[in-house]
């Protein structure tokens, strides 16, 4: 099986037509369905949070073994029903830049609840910072999250009385009060 | 007996042709009775070789086909029922029995990827896979064997010959001559494309896309546009095995 570093590559990516919109419906969900459990994969095993479409660092949308690329309808078409699926988000309306929800944001909600009860932090405050980078977070799967993310996250939270977002002494340090 | 004619003649003639005629019925008579004696002192002794060998026709799939023959030949099938002398004996209902399920799950997980058709190499070589951990190996006959007790329980399982390969068809689709042929032609390099079977079939256009379209339909073929020349290639996951790397040039 081919490998990307250490990750393990499904069978499909190796074979041309997989990377060819399929025309037919049932053979086409199929397909979808294959490439978006690769895509939210890889992107869980490598903590990827935005796919830009046209970049070239993304590895998944063309394999060189075997020549072939995903055309730019094609990379949509898969990212759009992720984003159908509510796994995905568009970040612009041009349609280049994808948030991939490999957790969703319920998700990671409950995630950063588990964080605060792992660190007895109930009651404390932290930065927005501090909890993506902090010597807490290392380990888990907070650790270099991304910030939009977890503002929505937080947000979540802060709707449902879990803590209070504010704003800190500078302009970009948000801070948080947790009071689960 | 010397003819002597006139009436006394024929009444002799007649009754010496009843005679040759018993006589002949005898010796069939006494054919076919000899022939049954072998018969079941063949039959009785291909029980014991069974029971003697009971542990080589599990393990051998070679030993196991060559078996099978000799009961075939001697009018014994082994698999006809689940009791009875062979079944218990050998155990060998059950072994069929189990491949039979697990090559069903076979074909219903693969089916998404190749419409339902399966070639037999591959069908197999996912069948040893799945049983690495048991001592009893697999053979393609033993998979042909157990095939063809699933079409008795009419799960519409089929095997047809397609150019050099087997395939295992586990859906209903009906395919005909056309496609048969596109299918061995695919076979070569696991793609066609429609001016491969234009030129190779001495086909026109429209009837290459409409084998083309109802294979797609059915989806037993898959299309590629990727290829740097720009030509369209039709694939059949059916004739190649995901598990086999394919070339670059593809």
């Amino acid at each position: 099986m081919q490998k990307l570093g250490d990750f393990k590559l499904p069978q499909f990516f190796n074979y041309p037509p997989y990377f060819t919109l399929q025309p037919v419906r049932e053979t086409g969900k199929k397909q979808i369905q294959l490439w978006n459990d690769l895509i939210l994969d890889y992107c869980k095993t490598h903590s990827i949070f935005v796919i830009g479409l046209e970049d070239q660092d993304f590895p998944l949308f063309s394999n060189p073994a075997i020549e072939r690329s995903l055309t730019h309808e094609a990379r949509e078409a898969f990212l759009s029903t992720l984003v159908a699926q509510g796994r995905a988000e568009w970040l612009d309306k041009g349609r280049r830049k994808c948030l991939v929800l490999w957790h969703r944001i319920q998700d990671w909600a409950n995630i950063v609840l588990d964080f605060v009860k792992d660190n007895g932090l109930k009651d404390s405050v932290m930065t927005v910072e501090e909890i993506r980078s902090g010597i807490e977070s290392r380990g888990t799967e907070l650790h270099g999250i991304d910030r939009t993310v977890l503002m929505r996250a937080l947000k979540l939270l802060e709707q449902k009385g879990k803590l209070a977002i504010f704003k800190g002494t500078t302009a970009d340090d948000e801070g948080v009060k947790f009071s689960i | 007996m010397r003819r002597r004619p006139g009436i006394g003649g024929l009444q002799t003639a007649a009754a010496a042709r009843d005679q040759y005629r018993q006589l002949g019925e005898n010796v069939a008579k006494i054919r076919t009775d000899l022939m049954k004696e072998q018969l079941t002192t063949f039959r009785t002794q291909l029980e014991d070789f069974a029971r003697k060998h009971k542990n080589d026709i599990r393990k051998n799939p070679a030993f196991r086909s060559q078996f099978h023959n000799m009961c075939t030949k001697v009018g014994v099938d082994p698999l006809a029922s689940n009791k009875g002398f062979w079944a218990e004996l050998l155990g060998i209902g059950d072994f069929y029995y189990e491949l039979g399920v697990q090559i069903v799950d076979i074909c219903l997980a693969t089916r998404p990827h190749n419409g339902g058709l399966i070639n037999l190499q591959e069908l197999c070589s996912l069948l040893r896979q799945r049983r690495k951990s048991d001592r009893e190996a697999v053979s393609e006959d033993d998979c042909l064997r157990a095939i063809s007790k699933l079409k008795v329980l009419g799960n519409g399982y089929e095997v047809i010959s397609i150019g050099k390969r087997k395939l295992v068809r586990s859906v209903p689709t009906e395919l005909n001559k056309d496609h048969n042929e596109i299918l061995e032609l695919a076979q070569a390099k696991g793609f066609v494309t429609v001016v491969e079977v234009e030129r190779r079939l001495s086909w026109t256009t429209g009837r290459a896309i409409d084998a083309f379209d109802t294979l797609l339909d059915e989806g037993l073929a898959m299309i590629d546009d990727g290829h740097k020349d720009g030509v369209r290639r039709y694939w059949f996951p059916c004739v190649s095995s995901i598990s086999t790397p394919v070339g670059a040039d593809g």
